[in-house]
């Protein structure tokens, strides 16, 4: 069932340069303001910046437009609410919005399921903490970022059809048309890749 | 002491991606409360996604979607923010002095019964849990044995205290194991004189494989 998905890959999920040079402020610092003076314009600068990204990613794993416009407008509300628990010393931005727009999507596809299996239940959360916790500070997402261009293209693909597909390993098999064990294995070493870079940077004061 | 029997990278992703059941999935945050090491895993999945979204290119919101955006914020917030911490749930008589985790400090455990001398199991209700699989605490004295039995589906045990060792090794508190059809006698020997308690989590129920095993089924319900 996912047959012509490989060859969709590269024109529905392009990437683009980043564009640091238009980024005069970062959103480590654009959050802080928020924070500090509820600033409206940093909040509509940020909005502009990541609202169209976070539509684009969650529409990658199945949602429609409309729903993954509605996901867009809730995760940059949640920043707007939640700017005084973000700490621009400890975290990244990046990863920060990343997770709070994830726990969303998550959030929102067990709603459904819910809705579909038990009609006459109601929504109830599950005390599951999900991913809030996973803080990644500023240095080590640059690691990250910069470690995921060196990946070898073939460990960057399991990396982008399980993130921007949403797919589990098995899918992805099927996807590429190669064994379980070959996926299992590419993402055991990119794993293994980012894990150690993460780590080396931080000798000894692995919290 | 940290754990050395780690959930695999796929499970780690399903569960970071949301696609576990209930109970794998309170399998998984049970470890992960216990092990760095895999927390640390789900640190890099969450900056690989950081970057991936950093460098997505957007898809354009509608024209009023900013608009929108800037009269959501001004209105009073309605619902009560959700705490972080959900309130620990009740915590049945039987479980003093046993060091619960906070995964399942705010996890509805249901009374204890007894399978067999000096072992107990105690259910824990999950919500959207299939019919078919089931998640328990089994708590098992120290000196006993447990009944041998095969799988049916895949079954994850997590420590939570005690020793015990099987044809992979020895697990201790926060160690986590996964078994299938493919391990076909499985065969767990408590170690120590410190009474065992685990998480299980339970795809499909455990056929015992001996005599004793059947009598004990309508009673375990396992
Ligand atoms: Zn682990």
């Amino acid at each position: 069932m996912h047959f012509d998905r490989a060859l969709t890959i590269g024109s529905s999920v392009r990437m683009i340069s980043p564009d640091s040079k238009n980024c005069a402020e970062t959103p480590e610092a654009l959050i802080t303001r928020i924070a500090g003076t509820r600033d409206r314009a940093a909040y509509a600068t940020l909005f502009t910046r990541f609202a169209p990204r976070i539509k684009a990613f969650v529409m990658g794993q199945g949602m429609t437009a409309q729903e993954a416009e509605d996901l867009a407008q809730e995760a940059l509300l949640n920043v707007w609410r939640k700017a005084h628990m973000f700490d621009a010393s400890k975290a990244s931005a990046v990863t920060w919005i990343y997770s709070i727009a994830r726990n969303l999507r998550i959030d929102a596809a067990r709603k459904a399921k819910r809705v579909r299996e038990l009609p006459e239940d109601l929504w109830q959360g599950d005390g599951d903490k999900a991913a809030d916790e996973q803080i990644v500070d500023t240095q080590s997402a640059q690691i990250i970022k910069k470690m995921l261009d060196a990946l070898p293209p073939e460990q960057k693909d399991i990396l982008r059809l399980s993130f921007y597909e949403d797919l589990s390993q098995s899918d992805i098999a099927k996807t590429l048309s190669i064994p379980l064990g070959t996926v299992k294995s590419r993402l055991r070493l990119a794993m293994t890749r980012l894990r150690t870079a993460m780590d080396g940077k931080s000798t000894g004061v692995k919290s | 002491m940290s754990a050395i029997h780690h959930p695999g990278e796929d499970l780690l992703w399903d569960y970071f991606r949301g696609a576990l059941a209930p109970g794998l999935r309170l399998s998984v945050s049970t470890h992960l409360d216990l092990c760095p090491q895999c927390r640390d895993d789900l640190r890099v999945f969450t900056a690989i996604g950081g970057a991936l979204l950093e460098t997505t290119e957007g898809v354009a919101m509608s024209d009023n979607a900013l608009d929108l955006a800037l009269a959501r914020i001004e209105r009073p917030v309605d619902l009560p923010e959700v705490s972080d911490a959900p309130a620990p749930a009740r915590r049945p008589a039987f479980l003093e002095g046993f060091e619960l985790p906070p995964s399942l400090q705010s996890a509805e455990i249901r009374g204890r019964y007894f399978v067999a001398p000096g072992v107990w199991m105690a259910p824990i209700a999950l919500p959207g849990e299939p019919r078919a699989a089931k998640t328990y605490l089994m708590c098992v004295k120290a000196g006993m044995e447990m009944p041998e039995h095969t799988h049916r589906g895949r079954e994850i045990t997590v420590m939570l205290q005690g020793q015990y060792r099987d044809h992979k090794g020895l697990y201790q508190r926060g160690d986590f194991t996964q078994c299938d059809e493919a391990d076909d006698r499985h065969m767990p020997v408590m170690m120590g004189d410190v009474d065992c308690l685990c998480l299980v989590a339970q795809e499909a129920a455990i056929i015992p494989k001996t005599w004793l095993g059947w009598l004990l089924k309508p009673i375990a319900r396992i």
